[in-house]
């Protein structure tokens, strides 16, 4: 399943007012790591499902995001809770890596 | 549950696609195994200007159609990584990361390479926040900013004019002696005249600085050994590719020093029905013409050894005679008599044999089966099962009884 978009306001809904637990990859169409790093997402997320959101940010497309966080560079996958910021993954991954991520988020 | 095929492939770039082309026309079972999106290296490469029959076409859209071609032969493919392999049996045997276990009577190996990186303090850690790898990825976020690539190689230059169209200074780090550059020479001429850009020579970087930022790199001059630092907001790394064959490690497949494997004319590892091809092989150019060219090859190859093997089996294996397997030597002449008189005494046995002559020279594997050693050597099998040996060195009498008696 494809991830859910995030637009400027929706990212400030989800993340600051749900508080949900989630992770948001920072993206772009023409980056060939985004290409292999979102399939990879992708695939974990329903073993995730109801526990952990998977979103996407298009780069390109909210500019106003990435200068939010100050990002010098995409694929670059984010860590919230709680409305709080939790670290990231920056550059290509592996899935496990992924795991570990959010298993650390979910349990501190 | 175990998939089986007569061709694995790993990797799917130019050599790993091109190999199974000519492996689904060749009505073999191919399976191209490819970690992530099919089209490897020229994936990252947004122009392809030599490849024949293409004056310029960016390197995802090239790759596309090596996809489609291959699928056209009935090609399958799997998205997954192979992390563990067992050549030693005729089958051979591939694991994946997804628990897969798949066989094969040949294998090419066609991972390609990745790039290298350079391990110096901060690289890991701003990686993401000035770090960066891909210019079509990140230059942009440079806008007006100051930018050091390292590197001298067509990626390297290339890239680094690309950034020149976000940032405010390009400064490329270059090992050698000013003026040389180990790219192309077009894109070497069009780099010197780029006045956005700027080459500091004979030096390499040995720390990237910066708080939650990159700040500033330390640049060593080779040269006298004097460090200087300087400040930008972004450093791009492209400092050659190493061979992505770490996963081979304990496979017995022959690797040099740095993970390149060494292969002979016909793309064969010193492992029987094992072949390398592309960039992760040895060898002198590492371009998708060349690789495409290594494909080909292998799979030919690797074609001719599956048809040799079949053949053993239906002739040797399943045989309705008893087999008498003679291995020999064509140097060797006693060798070559001794065919002669076997050939003879079958016929005056009424060709109750039959006889498969090896040559140990170019079968060496088969030889190495039987646990043979010399020459001439004789095998006697009954529905593929060994129940003797001949005794090859008395004369025609005794080989007579020798065979009447089975």
């Amino acid at each position: 399943m494809s991830l859910a978009q995030l637009k400027d306001a929706t990212f400030e809904q989800i993340i600051y007012e749900d508080e949900a637990p989630c992770l948001v990859i920072f993206s772009r169409k023409t980056c060939h790591v985004c290409k292999e790093i979102v399939p990879l997402l992708e695939e974990l997320q329903p073993k995730y499902e109801g526990k952990f959101g998977f979103y996407y940010v298009d780069v390109e497309e909210d500019k106003v995001l990435l200068q939010k966080f100050s990002l010098k560079g995409v694929p670059q996958i984010l860590f919230f809770n709680e409305g709080v910021y939790n670290g990231k993954l920056s550059g290509p991954v592996e899935e496990e890596q992924v795991e570990e991520k959010i298993e650390e988020v979910l349990n501190a | 549950m175990t998939d089986n095929y007569d061709l694995i492939i790993i990797g799917g770039g130019p050599a790993g696609l091109s190999a199974s082309i000519y492996g689904g026309r060749a009505r073999l079972k191919t399976l191209v195994i490819n970690k992530g999106t099919i089209g490897g290296m020229p994936n990252t490469t947004r122009e392809i200007v030599n490849y024949p029959g293409y004056v310029n076409i960016s390197g995802p859209d090239l790759m596309k159609d090596f996809k489609k071609h291959a699928e056209s032969f009935g090609v399958e493919c799997l998205k997954d990584e192979v992390v563990n392999v067992d050549f030693s049996q005729n089958e051979k045997i591939i694991r994946t990361k997804k628990n897969k276990e798949i066989t094969a009577k040949a294998v090419i190996i066609a991972c390609g390479s990745e790039p290298r990186l350079l391990n110096i303090p901060g690289e890991k850690r701003l990686r993401g926040n000035g770090v960066a790898y891909c210019a079509t990825c990140d230059a942009e976020f440079f806008e007006g900013e100051d930018v050091v690539v390292v590197g001298s190689g067509d990626q390297a230059i290339e890239e680094g004019m690309f950034i020149t169209k976000f940032a405010r200074k390009v400064s490329v780090v270059v090992l050698h002696d000013e003026g040389i550059l180990d790219c192309n020479k077009v894109s070497a001429e069009r780099a010197l005249n780029n006045e956005k850009i700027e080459f500091i020579w004979n030096s390499t970087i040995e720390e990237i600085m910066g708080e939650d930022n990159v700040e500033r790199v330390r640049i060593k001059n080779l040269k006298t050994g004097s460090s200087s630092e300087l400040n930008c907001q972004g450093v791009f790394l492209f400092v050659g590719m190493i061979p992505a064959t770490n996963f081979l490690k304990n496979s017995g497949v022959k690797m040099d020093q740095k993970g390149y494997i060494p292969v002979n004319d016909l793309m064969e590892t010193n492992l029987e029905g094992v072949y390398s091809a592309g960039d992760n092989r040895v060898k002198y150019l590492r371009q998708v013409v060349s690789a495409a060219g290594d494909g080909a090859t292998a799979a030919v190859a690797a074609e001719r050894y599956i048809e040799e093997m079949n053949a053993f089996n239906t002739n040797v294996l399943q045989s309705n005679k008893k087999v008498l397997l003679t291995f020999f030597n064509a140097l060797n002449n006693e060798s070559l008599e001794f065919c002669t008189q076997l050939e003879e005494t079958n016929t005056e046995l009424s060709e109750s044999y039959k006889i498969v002559k090896v040559d140990m020279a170019t079968k060496k594997s088969l030889a190495q089966q039987y646990g043979i050693e010399k020459a001439p050597s004789v095998v006697v099998l009954d529905k593929g099962q060994e129940i003797t040996r001949l005794d090859c060195y008395g004369n025609k009498v005794n080989l007579k009884a020798q065979l009447q008696v089975q």
